[in-house]
């Protein structure tokens, strides 16, 4: 019986299924996880108010709850709290986030089921969103427009004052961002200019002067903006909301810290929808605040979008090229087998050698080669001589060679001979035959190279630490000055703003479900990526398509 | 046993000595050609003279050296790493086996179709213009002109006139394999040689493709290999039957077929090995 049913291959066949299933299934459970830890931190979920009978006297905590925990009643005990007449084996601790970080010890709490006296949720409870120290819980007891308190609808007022204050803040951070960055760069480019010319001895007086009037034509337009800027500051600082917090005391919050604001436990369904998706936006879109444990993860999205392109740009090429120079010129013989072994080896050298190598070879030595050669007049800070992004690039190329490398190899030859054939029969030499018919022919295979190596690339962290990540990078890779692009910059990186939110941040807690946020945005970013490259794969395949028939 | 003696091509009245052909009837002359696969030889000895606007079919058994002999007139045996080559082949007089001449420019002049239709991955129109593309021909105009003549030189046109643009990979085997014989001839080179054109074909495309051949010689001079007794007395002028890399015969088809010199002739054709 048992015999009969091995022979029949059912159980192979269970084997192997089973064996795929628990592979989806972990690849969706943590795809879910991330997802939901992450996602989930955007939704509007209500904020409490409890009374507290603590050990001394009757204390108010409002928040949301962030986290819950049961725990066995004798472990409390042990701990030394007094759980007077609680019976059961087990009680539940909610861990609250109360905000007001400058006003409370802490900003998240633990409080035992047994101490909550009463809960309710008030719906004119408030979270305000502000750019410094976290989120403030309270009710909204005053709002004050240009120094007078505002009679009638407050909420409604203060929603057009966060608005207007969010529109000078923006306003602000455009001109100091854009123009006076602007300028600031001009000047740094003319000091750069005067000591080249110093260094070549070619500084005349003529030039020192129109230096200097070019100079001072920028600081007159730098004092302009200034002026503008300043006003604009001035501006959003106009209002206050007064709000009453859980110590039951009246705090003055400045409009121009708050980012936005809302009433949890007033909102519908599908104003809290409205709500989660504009958060969403705001996490994918912004710049991060608060050593990176609040605001979005834009620069960190185009920083590893960047620099896996150009990764892509600098990998392709030298892979195609060294694939076609092993597959169709080098002799079949011991050495090109060696070559080849090595090859395939190399992708199996631990990321962080790579690092080292990037770092000694890329930044030390061709950097600082370059920034000898082309950039004396910057020394002593080095230009192309620290980490950068063009570094970082062509560490990750290396690294990502050899897959390339085997996935075009393997493409070239599975064109059929006929093909190639046909062409050299039309007098094509080899060359011609190789970049008219058989290169275009593999670029599918080409293609499923890059897709691994861009996936590959997208993942590594440890080596970016040594050529260019940083936790937090001021300008982008890519702006409005000349020339543009700058490889040179330092950038930002998903993969190592998880490592620096999960475990570099000063508020552990805050900071959790960022990780998750960022992991799930990441994973989402590198299957971008791949779809992208698979839907051109397609396209090349269906062109190319062998000849089967 | 049953002998079947082909029906032999009506139009070969014109005979010619093909052991003693004057220059100017010669296309190419084969001289004591010996052929190595490594240690292996696979062409022993042949010598002939092809003659040329005619068609010259190379028949035999499998494995009896009749495609190897035919891609050493363009040098596609070149390819085959363990491959060595003595004795001449003359182009005009010339070894093209010298050091000094360029493959690239003999293969212009010795066009070749193989067993299954290659087309490339590209537009009809631009696997015709291929060859001319090849030597830096850009001007539309010729490109379209030459697209025509050879796509009617092929008997394609009038098939694929309206979707010159589209992939070749949409036309059947048949026009695939007249496409690849256009292509050829787009480069209008002296020598067309034809390595079993319809072996992958239908009977119908099979017959298109032989009288095209039929067609083809008054401009070019064609050598086909075939594996197909009919169709050599069917199409060619000229055949030579070989045996173990051996020439064994070579005369005009109809001496050939009717009245076979040779013993391992007289087998071959009346079927009795192959």
């Amino acid at each position: 019986m048992i015999r009969q049913w091995f022979k029949s291959g059912s159980p192979w066949i269970w084997m192997t299924g089973g064996a795929v299933s628990i592979s989806l299934i972990s690849v969706i459970g943590l795809l879910a996880l991330i997802a939901w830890r992450g996602l989930g931190f955007f939704w509007a979920s209500p904020v409490h108010e409890f009374h507290i009978q603590g050990s001394v006297e009757q204390h108010t905590v409002i928040g949301e709850i962030y986290d819950r925990e049961v725990v066995p009643a004798s472990r409390v005990r042990q701990s030394g709290v007094d759980l007077g007449d609680f019976q059961g084996e087990e009680l539940t601790r909610y861990l609250i986030k109360t905000g007001n970080r400058e006003y409370v010890e802490l900003d998240f709490r633990w409080i035992l089921e047994t101490d909550i006296q009463s809960q309710s949720t008030p719906h004119n409870l408030a979270v305000f969103e502000r750019s410094k120290n976290g989120n403030f819980y309270g009710y909204i007891e005053q709002v004050i427009e240009n120094g007078q308190p505002v009679r009638g609808d407050k909420v409604e007022k203060l929603e057009e004052l966060v608005e207007r204050a969010v529109e000078l803040n923006e306003q602000a951070l455009d001109l100091q961002n854009g123009d006076i960055g602007h300028i600031n760069y001009e000047l740094e480019r003319l000091r750069l200019k005067e000591r080249a010319y110093e260094l070549d001895n070619e500084l005349t007086h003529e030039r020192a002067a129109e230096l200097e009037a070019q100079r001072q034509a920028l600081r007159d337009q730098y004092k302009e903006l200034e002026k503008t800027l300043f006003q604009l500051r001035d501006d959003a600082k106009r209002d206050q909301v007064v709000v009453k917090d859980m110590r039951g005391e009246m705090v003055t919050l400045p409009l121009y810290q708050v980012l936005d604001f809302w009433l949890p436990n007033d909102m519908g369904f599908f104003a809290k929808v409205g709500h989660y998706f504009g958060q969403l936006g705001k996490f994918i879109a912004d710049d991060p605040r608060e050593a990176n444990t609040e605001g979005g993860v834009f620069p960190a999205i185009f920083g590893t979008v960047f620099m896996v392109m150009l990764m892509a740009v600098i990998v392709t090429p030298f892979g195609v090229v060294a694939a076609i120079y092993l597959h169709e010129y080098a002799a079949k013989n011991a050495v090109t087998k060696m070559i080849r072994i090595a090859v395939i080896n190399l992708a199996g050298v631990p990321s962080i050698v790579y690092g080292v190598f990037g770092l000694g070879f890329f930044v030390y030595m061709l950097g600082g080669s370059i920034d000898q050669l082309f950039y004396p007049e910057a020394s002593p800070s080095p230009v192309f001589g620290t980490p950068g992004v063009i570094w970082s690039a062509l560490t990750l190329a290396i690294l990502t060679l050899p897959v390339v490398i085997v996935s075009t190899e393997e493409g070239l030859s599975r064109i059929p001979s006929q093909v190639r054939q046909g062409s050299l029969a039309l007098g094509a030499t080899k060359a011609e035959t190789l970049w008219r018919i058989v290169v275009p022919m593999a670029s599918p295979a080409i293609m499923t190279g890059l897709i691994l190596a861009v996936a590959r690339a997208a993942g590594e962290v440890a080596p970016l630490m040594l050529v260019g990540v940083v936790k937090m990078a001021p300008t982008l890779p890519l702006d409005g000055n000349f020339p543009y692009v700058h490889l040179d910059r330092k950038f930002m990186h998903l993969g190592f703003h998880i490592y620096d939110v999960g475990f570099q941040s000063p508020n552990v807690e805050a900071a959790r479900p960022l990780v998750y946020a960022t992991a799930f945005l990441l994973v989402t970013v590198i299957i971008a990526l791949n779809i992208t490259a698979i839907g051109i794969r397609n396209h090349l395949r269906e062109k190319f398509r062998a000849l089967d028939n | 046993m049953i002998t079947v003696a082909p029906e032999v091509n009506a139009a070969n009245t014109q005979k010619l000595d093909l052991t003693n052909l004057t220059p100017e009837q010669t296309a190419l002359q084969i001289k004591n050609l010996d052929l190595y696969y490594g240690d292996k030889q696979a062409l022993s000895d042949v010598s002939m003279d092809i003659p040329k606007g005619q068609v010259t079919a190379f028949i035999g058994p499998s494995g009896c050296g009749k495609s190897t002999l035919l891609r050493c007139i363009n040098r596609m045996n070149d390819l085959v790493d363990t491959c060595r080559i003595e004795g001449q082949i003359l182009l005009h007089g010339e070894n093209i086996y010298d050091k000094r001449v360029d493959v690239a420019a003999l293969r212009r002049n010795v066009g070749m179709v193989f067993q299954r239709p290659n087309p490339f991955p590209k537009s009809i129109y631009e696997n015709v213009v291929y060859g001319l593309r090849l030597q830096g021909i850009k001007d539309k105009r010729k490109l379209d002109e030459v697209v025509e003549r050879s796509l009617r030189g092929a008997a394609l046109w009038d098939e694929v006139k309206d979707r010159l643009h589209d992939s070749a990979f949409g036309l059947s085997g048949g026009q695939q394999q007249r496409l690849v014989i256009a292509r050829s001839i787009a480069i209008e080179p002296e020598v067309l040689l034809l390595d079993e054109p319809t072996s992958a074909l239908d009977p119908i495309s099979t017959l298109v493709i032989e009288e095209l051949i039929s067609e083809l010689k008054n401009k070019f001079t064609v050598v086909i290999v075939t594996h197909n007794m009919q169709q050599a007395a069917r199409v060619s002028d000229q055949t030579a039957f070989m045996y173990m890399g051996e020439l064994i015969e070579y005369a005009d088809t109809n001496t050939l077929f009717t009245t076979p010199s040779k013993k391992k002739t007289e087998d071959y054709i009346t079927g009795r090995y192959g």
